[in-house]
């Protein structure tokens, strides 16, 4: 089959000719047997791709596509909590560590001083009087 | 019962209703699956493309505005998803030289008929190539909307099918001429 000719055939296959290519088409089947065979060949490769009856990915693919989305829903909630988790730790490891500075510096053991709530004598605060700096 | 159309099974989806999702899926697997073995022939791996598939459309859900059909939509993915595929497999041939050919070649047996040489030569071709030919020929898109789907213009689409298509016959010749 002539190249040409051969691009033209398949050209006519998936888009439109002009009127004179569509005679020179016709006239080179009448005359060619040839160029008929090839076509032929073509249109019968053509045939054989054609999808003739829907394909499918087996039994249950639905299923497992929506087992799926929910293991992956599952997981979304699993990272959050994992992604959350290093802060609740850090945040106790905080607490501890304040629990343990007060305890630590605390004159008495009592709930209050442990949490940080100790009564201070009126003798021990400081009290500045910024007016009376200024004004001196 | 009316069939419920895809714009509710999405609404519903949307809502959080797995089973209409399940709808959609059982309803447009078959193109799907036409697309992604066609690609990608009869491999393990069609299937996990064709969930993939399913999946990106599950959470694109609100994105979906119905512009395209819903198959339309999905063959768009297909052939992305695919495509990937395709070149992840192109990089492991290259790492593993000769993981697909030996398959290849071990099919390449003069017992064969004209479908298992269809696909085997089917499979041989580019990826552009068998991107237009799966579209085209195989799913019956037309040469318009084949040029469409894959964001190319009509006359690039006409040209990889010619060739696609010369490919084919070269590789099937002896087969053809039997059975012309």
């Amino acid at each position: 089959m002539k190249t040409k000719m051969e691009d033209l055939f398949l050209q006519s296959l998936d888009g439109p000719l002009t009127h004179e290519e569509k005679e020179r088409l016709a006239q080179e089947m009448l005359g060619n047997h040839q160029f008929k065979k090839s076509a032929d060949q073509y249109l019968q490769l053509r045939e054989k791709l054609k999808r003739t009856e829907p394909d499918t990915f087996g039994p249950f693919f639905a299923e497992r596509i929506v087992n799926k989305i929910k293991n992956m829903k599952q997981e979304i909630d699993y990272q959050i909590f994992f992604f959350f988790r290093k802060y609740q730790v850090a945040l106790i490891g905080i607490v501890v560590a304040l629990v343990a500075l007060n305890i630590a510096f605390s004159d008495q053991l009592t709930l209050k001083s442990i949490l940080g709530f100790e009564d201070q004598n009126q003798g021990d605060l400081v009290t500045i009087d910024f007016f009376q700096d200024l004004s001196n | 019962m009316a069939i419920e159309s895809d714009e509710n099974l999405i609404q519903n989806a949307l809502a959080g209703d797995l089973l209409a999702f399940k709808k959609l899926v059982n309803r447009h697997e078959g193109k799907v699956a036409g697309v992604v073995r066609s690609m990608l022939g009869q491999t393990p791996e069609a299937e996990d493309v064709g969930q993939e598939v399913f999946i990106r459309f599950y959470e694109a859900l609100g994105k979906f505005r119905g512009d395209s059909a819903v198959s339309t939509y999905l063959t768009r993915i297909a052939i992305n998803l695919s495509l990937n595929e395709l070149k992840r497999r192109k990089r492991r041939f290259f790492l593993f030289a000769g993981d697909d050919e030996g398959h290849q070649v071990a099919m390449k047996d003069d017992s064969h008929d004209l479908n298992e040489m269809l696909t085997l030569e089917f499979g041989k071709l580019d990826a552009d190539f068998r991107t237009v030919a799966t579209l085209r020929l195989v799913e019956g898109y037309s040469t318009e909307e084949t040029a469409e789907l894959l964001g190319i213009p009509m006359g690039t689409v006409m040209s990889r099918l010619a060739r696609a298509q010369k490919k084919l016959k070269e590789g099937l010749s002896k087969y053809l001429k039997e059975q012309a």
